[in-house]
């Protein structure tokens, strides 16, 4: 035990840390719960060396330490907004499995950090996709036909925009109030001349792609989990996005004179 | 009979939202059958418990729960994060116009002025999505804080 730390001169804690944390802002950034942030953190510091790991969360940052018998280094990342990519966070928890079966490798860590990849789905596979889902929630909810018809396109068109306005790094509260401005546009043309019986239906449904879902579940998670602060922040992002959203919907029932749903 | 054919191609239709979301969250291309699967399992038997005259806010628990498990040996046997099934699978049951529609309210209350219309639209609707989440939420944890006591990680 002695003898495992002794060998880890300072600059070696330093980089082991840099890596560290760069792991625990990405899990952070793409959407992990608080847990899991913690637990790989620390899996992947005692796997490349360290006595443990302390860490302390907020919303927007993230504050490390590493130590290694009486000697710790800390430092603090902030954390950028990013959308949501599970596939990333998988790729990060398969590449902290790997360390703890080679422990004490932090190059193969650092090169495989640097391989990660965000692997989007195309555009023409995600718009109908999204379209479609949509669409089957208006049907589960008792649409008709052309009422089905009309939520696949407001949601295609909507996340075309939304895809558009993000790729342009536009703040996120900005692309889903757009977003719920134009799919309530189009959904509204279940009114015109009584094209479909069920436009309220249509209405509701049209702007379902916008149910921040994954900042909701994980703020009940870390909730739950002790991390009251991190689940009070992802709980005020959801609401604000549900709000804004709220906003872009009203905006466009306002303009185009539809009293309720 | 005829009503067991609807509750399965209800559940049916519940899958295409649990796939097209997982695909919002990005999740790995070879975790969207099982997405599928879960949409349609916990959706499917959510309906058949509310059709035995449980209430919606303990059929969602109850369904919950199950795909929280169902989870945890999922991700064992595919080392995958357990969010990137549990999610997307209880997407379809996620209260998306209620919480609308309160939101709506408190907006439309500030434009127009309170009246007890608006007022009790907003309170009955927040209660639902809240109560739902809230179900949704406590389903899912269930499961991992039995691997908190254990103090082991899953994967």
């Amino acid at each position: 035990m002695l003898k495992g730390f002794l060998t880890i001169s300072y600059e070696e804690q330093t980089r082991i840390t840099t890596v560290v944390v760069r792991v625990a802002v990405m899990l952070l950034e793409y959407g992990a719960e608080s847990r899991l942030i913690e637990q790989l953190s620390s899996r992947l510091g005692v796997a490349l060396g360290c006595t443990s790991i302390e860490i302390s969360l907020i919303p927007s940052a993230i504050v490390l330490t590493t130590l290694i018998g009486d000697s710790s280094v800390t430092t603090t990342r902030r954390a950028h907004e990013q959308p949501i990519n599970m596939s990333i966070v998988h790729q990060i928890v398969t590449i902290c499995i790997a360390a703890e079966q080679s422990p004490r490798d932090i190059m193969m860590v650092e090169r495989s950090l640097a391989n990660i990849h965000a692997n989007p789905y195309p555009g023409w596979f995600i718009v109908p996709m999204i379209g479609l889902s949509c669409a089957a929630f208006s049907h589960l909810q008792g649409a008709d036909w052309p009422g089905f018809w009309i939520t696949f396109l407001a949601a295609s068109v909507g996340m075309m925009v939304r895809r558009a306005l993000s790729s342009r790094n536009y703040s996120l509260l900005i692309v889903f109030a757009f977003t719920a401005f134009v799919c309530t546009l189009i959904a509204s043309l279940a009114f015109y001349h009584d094209l479909s019986s069920t436009g309220r239906v249509v209405l509701s449904s049209s702007v379902l792609l916008l149910v921040p879902g994954l900042p909701y579940i994980n703020s009940m998670l870390d909730a739950f989990k002790g991390y009251i602060s991190m689940g009070w922040g992802r709980w005020t992002q959801a609401t604000l996005l549900t709000l804004m959203s709220s906003l872009g919907i009203m905006l466009a029932m306002g303009l185009l004179d539809i009293k309720g749903w | 009979m005829m009503v067991w054919f609807t509750l399965l191609l209800n559940a049916m239709w519940a899958a295409i939202p649990a796939v097209g979301f997982g695909m919002i969250f990005n999740v790995p291309r070879s975790t969207l059958p099982l997405c599928a699967v879960g949409g349609a399992f916990t959706y499917g038997l959510r309906d058949v418990l509310m059709h035995n005259h449980f209430s919606i806010e303990l059929s969602t628990f109850i369904a919950a729960t199950a795909i929280g498990i169902i989870g945890v040996f999922w991700s064992r046997r595919y080392v995958m994060p357990r969010p990137v099934y549990t999610v997307p699978s209880i997407i379809p049951m996620i209260p998306g116009t209620y919480a609308y529609e309160m939101m709506i309210s408190l907006v439309s209350m500030n434009s127009d002025g309170v009246t007890d219309a608006l007022l009790s639209s907003f309170i009955q609707n927040g209660l639902h999505a809240i109560s739902i989440l809230f179900a949704i939420a406590f389903g899912l944890v269930l499961p991992s804080m039995y691997y908190t006591k254990r103090k082991k990680p899953i994967i």
